[in-house]
């Protein structure tokens, strides 16, 4: 069982009836910032199911009343939420970090759910998450794009910082029998493998930026080649 | 004359019968206004508690969720945002998250098997439907969930009323997880038609 970006839909009915686990609810919550359908939908399927919790009204023990009210006497309420002041620097990228972040919490929320290996991939699940939102909130963070000529395109959030790159490709046909992605970093003394594509829609980390001035996708036999053996399918530059 | 009397009267001591709604109030609660607040505990206070205990079961920690659920509800009023929903909504979502964050503690999941084991799935359509007589709403939602397949209801309930994670209700009922997700949704959507809901 999987779960895509295109079954995230799905999730309305579990989220307003609170089923989801705190992690798929943060991701799912990402997805909703950037789906108005879907918001709607959980407004509306959130309002009905608060019709379920009124229908089994009963009342509280008579002496929480007086507790309820002394305790809101002495508790400062949380200030209203501000607007936030846009950041002129930082401005140029939020609209494709947002992106960002909603396509890789798509597909961070591809997990097996077979019974024995759920705890262990929620954990995976987690520890890569957080991953990409420390990668998000890193001050230097910038997202680079590039496309194929078939359609496909490439997403990378770069930090020269942290020195790393987080790559994420869209629409990438199958490799032929026998091939696979392969993913280089380029800079003045050649290409230097950053690893293979395992699947075509998961992210992949790249580490050890320094020296590369372009991100480039090939297409090589499985198990990867030591340098690329084929044209690029596609360039990113990094600078 | 009587009867048109009568009409004037009714017509007239509608609104005063009715009274500040959750909304009105809860917006007077987020400027601090302590009075609002406890007409606001008057108005909500028996659905909340009414879920709470439904879900958490226990009676004293049934009190403690809801003494916080109130307490969270004064602390963040100031965040309530009309535009997206009712001030009930709010409060019940907020009180329902609460609860099965409760269910589900690492103290409650020592107790999980033996939760499930004791579970007949068909028990929150008959307790629900024990409870639920005489008000307007209860009778409705009653009559609504009646037209919701036994999966569909059945995944709503046991998420909703018993606090289980889709993967709980999944295995609960031997059914996929792609399966349990589309029933729950399929299973609000009719209920929403029915009630006719609009968020």
């Amino acid at each position: 069982m999987r779960t895509t970006s295109a079954d995230l839909h799905t999730l309305t009915g579990a989220y307003a009836v609170n089923a989801l686990s705190d992690l798929e609810r943060t991701a799912f919550e990402a997805h909703l910032t950037r789906c108005q359908s879907c918001a709607v939908e959980v407004t509306e399927l959130a309002a009905t199911a608060a019709r379920l919790g009124a229908a089994v009204e009963f009342l509280p023990p008579p002496q929480l009343r007086a507790r309820v009210l002394a305790a809101a006497a002495e508790t400062r309420q949380l200030s209203p939420h501000t607007a936030r002041v846009p950041d002129p620097r930082r401005k140029r990228w939020a609209g494709g970090l947002l992106a960002a972040a909603c396509l890789v919490a798509a597909v961070f929320v591809t997990v097996d759910y077979s019974q024995s290996g759920q705890e262990r991939q929620l954990a995976q699940l987690s520890s890569e998450y957080s991953r990409f939102s420390d990668f998000l909130s890193t001050p230097d963070a910038k997202l680079i794009n590039g496309r194929a000529p078939n359609g496909a395109t490439g997403t990378a959030v770069v930090s020269a910082s942290r020195d790393e790159a987080l790559f994420l490709a869209k629409d990438l046909p199958q490799a032929p029998d026998g091939h696979t992605y392969q993913l280089w970093l380029i800079g003045a003394d050649g290409p230097h493998s950053a690893g293979l594509l395992d699947s075509r829609s998961s992210p992949v980390v790249v580490s050890g930026l320094t020296g590369a001035q372009e991100v480039a996708l090939t297409v090589e036999p499985s198990g990867g080649s030591k340098a690329p053996t084929t044209p690029k399918v596609m360039a990113m530059p990094l600078a | 004359m009587p009867e048109r009397e009568r009409a004037l009267q009714s017509l007239q001591s509608t609104p005063r019968d009715v009274g500040p709604t959750a909304d009105d109030l809860l917006a007077l609660v987020a400027r601090g206004d302590e009075a609002a607040f406890e007409r606001l505990y008057d108005v909500m206070a028996g659905s909340v508690f009414g879920l709470i205990r439904r879900v958490v079961r226990d009676q004293a920690q049934s009190e403690e969720v809801f003494q916080e659920v109130m307490l969270e509800v004064w602390r963040t009023a100031t965040r309530f945002d009309p535009d997206r929903g009712s001030a009930n909504t709010w409060i019940l979502t907020l009180t329902h998250r609460r609860a099965v964050d409760r269910v589900r503690s690492a103290q409650a999941a020592t107790h999980r098997e033996d939760r499930a084991a004791r579970l007949d799935p068909a028990r929150p359509f008959d307790e629900v439907s024990e409870q639920v007589d005489g008000r307007l709403e209860q009778r409705q939602v009653r009559r609504c969930l009646s037209f919701l397949t036994e999966l569909q209801r059945e995944s709503v309930l046991l998420a909703y009323y018993q606090g289980y994670s889709y993967p709980e209700v999944s295995s609960l009922l031997g059914i996929p997880l792609g399966t349990v997700k589309t029933r729950m949704r399929d299973g609000l959507i009719r209920l929403r038609d029915c009630m006719g809901v609009t968020g």
